[in-house]
C-alpha cells in the first residue's frame, strides 16, 4: 500500500494514530532484503496491544536478527474494518504497510479467550484462509503463543503451530529453521511443520487428532510417527542473561499502560490456586538488582518515559524490592521519573512500597484479597488475613488516600452466600475506619470490584465447574444488596456472560472451533470490550453449531479423567495439581515454596528442588 | 525559570496525531534530549509546554508555536538541535528565541489562523457560495456538544476567504479564521457550509495551517511580524 493511499485511509477513521506506525523507536528495514518477514499480531486494538510487554520483547528480539524483519499488526477498529472490507483492502502491518498475507510467518499473541474471534477476523481481513488445512504454499504460517496457547485446542484448526512457554529462546530457533527451509528452496508446508515439530515447546496441532468417547474427550492420537506425545512448555532458565529490550516503541496515542516496563522477575511462588499464571510461569526467576538498574537507565534514556513500572506477577515479592526502589529513585532523581507497582498484595508491606513509589500519596490504592472469608481464602490459598487487610486499609486512610479498591471473585469453588456476606462485612469494617482512624484529608471511597471465577487449565481448579450463570447473577445481586447502606462504597462487577464464555473456551476442545468461526461470521469482534460484547450472538452461534456451551463451563470431571490439554505440560505435575485441589477442598494452605521449602510441584530446572516433569495422561 | 518561543512544523503523516499526542511527543523528545524542562507546581506537576493553538487531527501545520519553560538556561541553538535529533520525522523545530519570562504564552494572545485548503474537484457553485458567506451578516452553524447541539453565528470569526482555481479541477482556498480564547471557527466547519464535488463523489481535501497571528495595533501579524497577505499566493 502506498503512503498516499494510507493517508487517504487515515483521513477517514476516528483514531488514525492506531494505524500510523512511525513511532519513535519503531524499526525500519527493507522487507525485500530480509530472509524472514514476521508479523507480530495482537488480536486487540493498538492501545491494548501496545501495552503488552511480551509483544515488545519479541519485537525487539526478532529485529536484532539481521535476516529478520518483525512488524506489528493490531486488530482494526470497527470504522477501519468497514473501510477495508468496503474497498477490498487487506489488513496491513504498521511499519511497511504490508498485507498480512504477504508475510512469511504471522504470530498471534494469545492473551485471553475473548480475543479468539478477533484472531479470525485478522486472518480473514489479511487475506489468509482461516483453516490451516486450506492454506497454500504461498500463504504464511500462522503461529500462536501466550497464556491461552497452553490449551489451544479450540483454536487448533486455525493455527499451523503453537509455541508454548517463554518465547525468548524458541522464537529465534523458529526463525532460523524458517530461513534455512527457505534457503533450501522451500517445499511443502507439511515439511516445514515436521522440522519445527522437533523443536521443544512447539506443538503442531495438525499432527494430532483428538479422540472422543461417549461425548467426552478421551485421548490425543498422533497422526505421524516421531511427533512428541507430550509437548513441554519452554522456560528461559537464565532470565538474567536473557534478552530484554533497552528501548521500547513510544506510541503517539495514549495506550492503556503508557509507561516503560521493567520486568523484575518471571513466575510467582505464592501458589494461589485459581491463578493460571502462578502455575504456568514457574519457577520464579529474578533479574539481579544491577541488571535491573542498568536496564532501567537505558530504557528511560531511550524512550523519555516519565514513568517506569516495576512489573511482575507480584512485585512486592522481589527479594530486594525496597533496595531496588531506593536505588532507582536515586538514579532517576535528575530525570523526574516516577515508579509504579502493579498488583499489590493486601498487606502493610505492600502499602509501604506503594507509599514509597508514589510522590502523590492521596490517590487510591488497590488490593486483591480475592475472597471475603478466611475459609475461602484458605481454599484458594490466598494467604492474607483480615487483620492484615484492615491494617493496610487503616494506614491508607491515615495517609489520606482517596479510595481503597478491593478485588474479589464471585463463584470460587465451595463459595457460599455467607462468604459473599463477609465481603460486605469487610467493606463495612473498612468504611468504618473513617470513624476510628484520623485521616489527613478527606472522606475516602471503598470500591468493591467483583469478577467471576473462571476455572483455568493447568491449575488445581481445572476440574472445577464454573458457577451456574444464573447463580452468578444472583450472587452479584446478593453482594450488591449487602453492600447497600455501607457508607462510601461503590460496587462494580464483571459481565457474567463474558466470564461464562471465557470458561467455555479456557477448558474447551477442538469441537469448539466451528463455533468460533460461526460467531466471527455473525459479527463477533473485540469481545473483551463490553461495548462490543453481544451474548445473544454467541448463544445463537452455539445453537447453530449444535454445541452446548454449558457442557464446557460446567464440566466437572474426575481427576483421573483425560483432559483435552493433557498432552501439554507446563512442568508442574498433575499429581501436584490433584493434591492442591484436595487441599483446597480441605481448606488447607500450601506455603510459598521460596519461604517454606519445596511444595513438590514437580518442576524441572527449579532452583528449589528438581522433580518429575511431563504429561500424565496420553496414549 | 527560562522562557523560550519555538516555531515548529507538523508535516506529512504526523498530521494524524492529536494535540495531546503532540504534547506527549514533544515532552518525551525533550526528556530524551536531556533538556531541563520546568514543571508546574502542585500535586501533579506537569511539564510547562504551552502550545499556541491546538491543531485538529488531519491538518498539517507549517508554522506552529510552543512556549517552553526550562529550569536552567540553555543556548537556543542547543535546544533546537537536540530537540530535532529526538523528534520523529514530521516534527521539526525551525526557530527558537528566548523571551521575557513574564510575557504571557502565545496561547493567551493568539487571535487568528491562516489556513490553506487544497481540494478537488471544484464545484461550479463554490464561488457564489463563498461570496454569499462574505456578504452575509450572520452565518449559522450547528455545533454538536457531548450532549446537546447549539447553533451559533460564526460570521464574526471569518476574516477572509479567498479562492483560486488551479489546473486540473483543483482549487485552493485561503481562510483567515479567528482562533484562541475569544472563540473561533475551524476550516472543516467552513468546508461543511460549501458545495463540494459535482456528482456525489468524495471531494479530496487537504488542509494546511500556514501560520498563527496576534493582533498588534489593530493588525494581525505573526510572532515574526508577517501579515496574512504575505502568504496569499
Amino acid at each position: 500500500m502506498s503512503n498516499h493511499y494510507l493517508g487517504d485511509l487515515l483521513e477517514r477513521v476516528r483514531k488514525p494514530a492506531r494505524y500510523l506506525g512511525k513511532e519513535v523507536n519503531a524499526v525500519f528495514k527493507n522487507p525485500g532484503q530480509v530472509k524472514v518477514h514476521l508479523a507480530l499480531a495482537f488480536p486487540d486494538l493498538y492501545e491494548v496491544g501496545m501495552s503488552h510487554l511480551g509483544l515488545k520483547i519479541l519485537y525487539a528480539l526478532a529485529n536484532r536478527l539481521p535476516d529478520v524483519y518483525a512488524e506489528r499488526v493490531f486488530a482494526p477498529g470497527a470504522d477501519m474494518e468497514e473501510i477495508l472490507r468496503g474497498e477490498n483492502l487487506p489488513l496491513f502491518s504498521l511499519e511497511s504497510n504490508t498485507a498480512l498475507q504477504n508475510f512469511d510467518l504471522v504470530g498471534f499473541s494469545l492473551q485471553y479467550e475473548l480475543s479468539y474471534t478477533a484472531v479470525l477476523n485478522m486472518l480473514d481481513l489479511g487475506g489468509i484462509p482461516l483453516y490451516s488445512s486450506e492454506r497454500k504454499e504461498a500463504d504464511p504460517f500462522i503461529l500462536g503463543g501466550g497464556p491461552t496457547a497452553l490449551n489451544p485446542e479450540p483454536l487448533a484448526p486455525f493455527f499451523d503451530f503453537f509455541v508454548l512457554g517463554d518465547g525468548e529462546e524458541v522464537l529465534p530457533e523458529i526463525l532460523r529453521e524458517y530461513a534455512s527451509w527457505k534457503d533450501k528452496g522451500r517445499g511443502k508446508r507439511e515439511d516445514f511443520l515436521e522440522i519445527i515439530a522437533r523443536i521443544p515447546g512447539i506443538y503442531v496441532p495438525g499432527f494430532y487428532e483428538p479422540v472422543y468417547s461417549q461425548g467426552n474427550f478421551s485421548n490425543m492420537r498422533p497422526l505421524k510417527e516421531n511427533v512428541p506425545l507430550c509437548i513441554e512448555k519452554r522456560t528461559v532458565v537464565d532470565l538474567e542473561n536473557a534478552f530484554y529490550p533497552e528501548s521500547f516503541v513510544v506510541p503517539y496515542m495514549e495506550v492503556v499502560h503508557d509507561r516503560a516496563t521493567l520486568e523484575l522477575f518471571r513466575g510467582c511462588s505464592r501458589g494461589c490456586r485459581f491463578c493460571q499464571a502462578g502455575f504456568t510461569y514457574r519457577p520464579v526467576r529474578e533479574r539481579s538488582l544491577n541488571k535491573l538498574k542498568e536496564l532501567a537507565g537505558a530504557i528511560i534514556d531511550n524512550t523519555g518515559y516519565e514513568e517506569l513500572s516495576l512489573s511482575s506477577l507480584s512485585s512486592s515479592d522481589y527479594s530486594q524490592i525496597e533496595k531496588l526502589i531506593d536505588e532507582l529513585q536515586d538514579q532517576f532523581q535528575q530525570q523526574d521519573v516516577s515508579l509504579s507497582l502493579p498488583s499489590l498484595r493486601a498487606d502493610v508491606f505492600a502499602l509501604k512500597l506503594a507509599d514509597k513509589v508514589q510522590r502523590n500519596r492521596t490517590g487510591g490504592v488497590t488490593f486483591a484479597p480475592e475472597a471475603g472469608s478466611q475459609r475461602l481464602r484458605n481454599v484458594i490459598n490466598k494467604q492474607v488475613t483480615e487483620d492484615e487487610i484492615l491494617e493496610a486499609a487503616a494506614q491508607a486512610v491515615k495517609a489520606g488516600r482517596s479510595h481503597i479498591k478491593l478485588y474479589f471473585m464471585i463463584g470460587l469453588p465451595t463459595e457460599t452466600e455467607e462468604d459473599l456476606r463477609e465481603i460486605a462485612g469487610l467493606a463495612r469494617k473498612i468504611s468504618g475506619l473513617r470513624r476510628t482512624v484520623k485521616s489527613k484529608r478527606r472522606p475516602f471511597k471503598v470500591i468493591i470490584s467483583a469478577s467471576t471465577f473462571v476455572p483455568k487449565p493447568h491449575t488445581p481448579f481445572q476440574w472445577e465447574p464454573q458457577l451456574d450463570l444464573k447463580l452468578i447473577k444472583e450472587r452479584q445481586e446478593l453482594l450488591r444488596q449487602s453492600l447497600r447502606g455501607v457508607k462510601g462504597v461503590d460496587f462494580t462487577w464483571h459481565e457474567a456472560g463474558m466470564s461464562f464464555l471465557e470458561a467455555v473456551f479456557a477448558r474447551g476442545d477442538r469441537r469448539l472451533a466451528p463455533v468460533l468461526e460461526r460467531a466471527f461470521r455473525m459479527g463477533s469482534r473485540l469481545d473483551a470490550w463490553s461495548d462490543s460484547f453481544d451474548f445473544s450472538l454467541w448463544e445463537e452461534a452455539f445453537k447453530k453449531e449444535g454445541i452446548e456451551p454449558e457442557y464446557y463451563a460446567y464440566f466437572h470431571p474426575e481427576t483421573s479423567a483425560p483432559l483435552p490439554w493433557d498432552h501439554i505440560s507446563t512442568g508442574v505435575s498433575k499429581h501436584f495439581l490433584i493434591s492442591e485441589y484436595k487441599k483446597a477442598l480441605e481448606e488447607k494452605n500450601t506455603g510459598d515454596c521460596r519461604k517454606n521449602g519445596c511444595a513438590g510441584c514437580g518442576l524441572e530446572n527449579c532452583p528449589i528442588q528438581v522433580g518429575e516433569a511431563g504429561c500424565t495422561t496420553i496414549s | 525559570m527560562y522562557h523560550y518561543l519555538l516555531t515548529f512544523s507538523k508535516r506529512g503523516d504526523l498530521r494524524f496525531i492529536s494535540h495531546l499526542d503532540l504534547l506527549r511527543t514533544f515532552v518525551r523528545s525533550a526528556r530524551r534530549a536531556g533538556i531541563p524542562i520546568a514543571c508546574s507546581k502542585g500535586y501533579n506537576p506537569q511539564p510547562k509546554f504551552v502550545f499556541a493553538a491546538p491543531l485538529a487531527v488531519g491538518i498539517e501545520g507549517e508554522n506552529e508555536y510552543l512556549d517552553l519553560y526550562l529550569k536552567e538556561p540553555w543556548e537556543t541553538d542547543k535546544i533546537s538541535e537536540s530537540l530535532n535529533m529526538q523528534l520523529p520525522a514530521g516534527l521539526k523545530v525551525h526557530k527558537i528565541r528566548q523571551v521575557d519570562l513574564n510575557r504571557p504564552p502565545l496561547s493567551a494572545t493568539v487571535g487568528a489562523a491562516l489556513y490553506k485548503v487544497l481540494f478537488s474537484p471544484v464545484s461550479p457553485d463554490l464561488e457564489q457560495a463563498l461570496h454569499d458567506i462574505i456578504s452575509a451578516d450572520t452565518v449559522l452553524l450547528e455545533r454538536k456538544g457531548k450532549k446537546d447541539k447549539k447553533t451559533l453565528n460564526i460570521r464574526p470569526f471569518i476574516y477572509l476567504l479567498s479562492m483560486k482555481k488551479l489546473e486540473g479541477e483543483k482549487g485552493v482556498l485561503f481562510m483567515l479564521l479567528a482562533t484562541g480564547n475569544k472563540g473561533g471557527t475551524r476550516p472543516q466547519e467552513i468546508m461543511s457550509l460549501l458545495p463540494l464535488g459535482d456528482s456525489g463523489g468524495r471531494t479530496k481535501i487537504k488542509i494546511f495551517r500556514k501560520d498563527l497571528f496576534v493582533m498588534y495595533n489593530n493588525r494581525f501579524k505573526t510572532p515574526e511580524g508577517l501579515s496574512p497577505s504575505e502568504y496569499l499566493e
